[in-house]
């Protein structure tokens, strides 16, 4: 015999159904929207948008990096600049090399994309 | 013809994958009134602060609607983000109001003399007796009060219960046996001829 069931005595039973019968209309009662919804609407966090100026600025960022480094360090973007140019000269390249580059280019451009917006 | 509802795991797949306020929406619009009535309930009749705490419910279910595993009905998980609301919410208030609480109930004792209504029609009677009930619900603890809530008004298994009052079912159970001594207590006069004499 349980705590619940000790205590369980006749007047329970007219207490359990008056508690039912309050449940029983609570349930079936509905409450008017009146406009809570759509201030709910409103009151949610504004979407995730990424703002238009950010690509450009990006870009612009890269460039003046890039003619930093090359400002800073001209022998070595030369050396650098030459080296490629001569590797590719020297050897033919094919399609499928352009292909693997341009997939590789690609899977490391989505990567940084994945990471940058997670990160947002 | 109209078209059958969406369910609601599709709508929450849709708010998850799209952030599809729409999708949301009709999921507020489902479950306002469920939620609003059972913070009225918790609340003891503060109309005002059940609505802000419903709307502080939809936006934390928004917020985490990806914690939402599904192992509960959505509405159950909804009850359980609103009734630890509620209890946060109590808490905060408790010191500042604890004594503006012991006053009013001292005020419903003076003047919540039950109203058995048994000289009037039976729609009296039932009015008179809600009123008291919500009388009595004000004065059971927080915990006490939101295990009848979830027991009773939203029809919740003491499981379930459980789970929507974030503690272990004997908890639940507990709350519910202290919390219908204090309404038998309070609801005396409303009890059928010679019962209440046999419980003391």
């Amino acid at each position: 015999m349980d705590d619940r069931s000790q205590v369980r005595t006749a007047d329970d039973d007219w207490l359990d159904a008056v508690l039912r019968d309050e449940g029983r209309e609570h349930r079936a009662r509905y409450l008017a929207d009146d406009g809570f919804t759509a201030r709910i609407a409103t009151a949610l966090p504004a979407p995730a948008t990424l703002p238009a100026w950010r690509k450009p600025v990006i870009a612009v960022l890269w460039t003046v990096a890039a003619g930093g480094v090359a400002l800073a360090l001209p022998g070595a973007v030369a050396d650098a600049t030459h080296e490629v140019v001569r590797m590719l000269s020297r050897q033919p390249v094919s399609l499928a090399d352009i292909a693997a580059s341009v997939v590789a280019l690609g899977m490391a451009s989505w990567a940084a994309a994945a990471i940058a917006l997670r990160s947002d | 013809m109209a078209q059958p509802p969406v369910a609601d795991a599709q709508l929450i797949a849709r708010v998850l994958v799209h952030d599809d306020r729409h999708a949301f929406s009709e999921l507020v619009r489902r479950y306002q009134s469920a939620v609003r009535a059972t913070l009225r309930r918790l609340t003891a009749g503060n109309h005002a602060l059940a609505d802000d705490l419903a709307q502080e419910t939809f936006l934390l279910a928004y917020r985490n609607l990806k914690t939402f595993r599904q192992e509960a009905r959505f509405s159950t998980w909804l009850y359980r983000i609103a009734t630890n609301a509620f209890l946060a919410d109590a808490r905060k208030r408790k010191e500042v109001l604890l004594g503006d609480t012991e006053a009013t109930v001292a005020d419903d004792d003076e003047q919540g003399t039950p109203q058995t209504g048994n000289s009037g029609s039976d729609h009296t009677r039932s009015a008179n007796l809600r009123m008291d009930l919500e009388r009595a619900l004000a004065v059971l603890s927080d915990g006490e009060r939101a295990a009848i809530v979830q027991c009773y008004h939203n029809d919740l298994s003491h499981e379930e219960a459980a789970y929507v009052l974030n503690c272990p079912l004997g908890t639940v159970k507990t709350h519910l046996l202290r919390g219908k001594l204090k309404l038998r207590a309070q609801l005396a006069a409303w009890a059928p001829d010679g019962q209440e004499a046999d419980h003391g």
